[in-house]
């Protein structure tokens, strides 16, 4: 049987490897994701996918449900998400296992619920996204609600709320700015590398459709809160950390990997200073972050 | 005694602050990725989402 040609996907440095095992299976990310795409690399995760019935398959002991499109169950040490939908029917329209560690993984489409000779995305959202926050979890990074830009020299802001907080606002009231460059409106990664914290754009964009592959050092980290006028006020360390937590999506069932996003938080936060920014949403906004800092 | 002897340097003693609960909203349907994020989805979902209208784009 001929193998199909791997795709890489590197998003936050994690180089995701993806292979059909049969060349029947068409393998096209979804446009944003081609952004994504690099040279062939040694992939961190390796997934392997392919077509099967899953009318049958038994899925261990579930374990969190999202009460959305996917379940999570546990089975044999692995990982397994079930995505269903109510307009597919009763079986799920695909699963992917993993190993404990999110270092391999498999995914599997049930045929019947796709056209044939029709290309798939195997790895669409939130199976994407899912897989990089497990694979995070446990290694110096999380990914954050947040808008990402960075300011010339290199300064890496972050403006973090949860829906309706001005993220997707404040992302077009920088790309007025000449040189400044807009990692996400939506979704950024932070990561600890070579002894500094990372800022980096993601496929997953919110309403601006703004989705950067590359990075920043971060600098700066601002909540945002609407109001009438624009003023910043300091957080303390305690403060930041459980806002950054209820900005984040780590895995909720998974004690240890909590711990450790919430050791990675408080790291975060002893070199970064953070802020609550009440702004109004015009560019006066944009000018009062320039006049504090610049 | 607001002042005490440490390592030969007299440091202040920082002022009391009465501890206080502050609680931080979370939003499970965001944190847990369930939403449908993007309308141009492959595989199963492409043409039935927009014949069914069945998106929740969350963001």
């Amino acid at each position: 049987m001929k193998t199909a040609p791997a795709l890489f996907i590197r998003v936050a440095d994690i180089t995701l490897g993806i292979t059909a095992d049969s060349s029947d299976v068409e393998v096209r990310p979804q446009e944003v994701t081609r952004k994504f795409i690099v040279a062939r690399r040694k992939p961190d995760v390796v997934i392997q996918a392919r077509w099967g019935d899953l009318s049958q398959r038994s899925w261990g002991k579930k374990i969190f449900d999202s009460d959305a499109l996917w379940q999570l169950y546990q089975e044999n040490g692995s990982y397994v998400f079930r995505f269903t939908s109510p307009i597919l029917g009763l079986h799920p329209y695909k699963i992917a296992c993993f190993n404990k560690e999110f270092s391999r993984g498999e995914i599997h489409l049930h045929r019947s619920y796709f056209k044939p000779d029709q290309p798939v995305d195997p790895f669409e959202y939130p199976l994407d996204e899912l897989t990089v926050n497990h694979f995070l979890a446990t290694r110096e990074g999380a990914e954050v609600h947040a808008c990402g830009v960075v300011v010339p020299p290199g300064e890496g802001y972050l403006f973090a709320g949860q829906s309706g907080a001005g993220k997707t606002t404040m992302a077009k009231l920088w790309q007025k700015v000449n040189r400044v460059n807009i990692l996400s409106d939506d979704r950024v990664i932070l990561r600890k590398k070579n002894h500094r914290i990372w800022t980096y754009g993601t496929p997953w964009h919110g309403e601006a459709e703004i989705a950067s592959p590359e990075k920043g050092p971060l600098t700066k980290i601002f909540f945002l809160r609407h109001r009438e006028r624009n003023e910043l006020v300091p957080l303390s360390k305690t403060e930041a950390v459980s806002r950054l937590f209820a900005c984040s999506f780590p895995p909720f069932y998974d004690q240890k990997a909590i711990q450790l996003v919430l050791a990675f938080f408080s790291e975060v936060v002893k070199t970064i200073p953070c802020y609550e920014l009440r702004f109004f949403p015009d560019e006066r906004a944009v000018e009062f972050i320039d006049e504090k800092f610049f | 005694m607001s002042t005490r002897k440490e390592q030969g340097t007299r440091v202040k003693k920082k002022p009391y602050v009465k501890p206080e609960v502050k609680q931080v909203p979370l939003r499970p349907e965001e944190a847990v990725l369930g939403y449908c994020k993007s309308t141009a989805v492959a595989g199963p979902m492409s043409s039935l989402c927009s014949t069914l209208s069945c998106y929740s784009n969350g963001s």
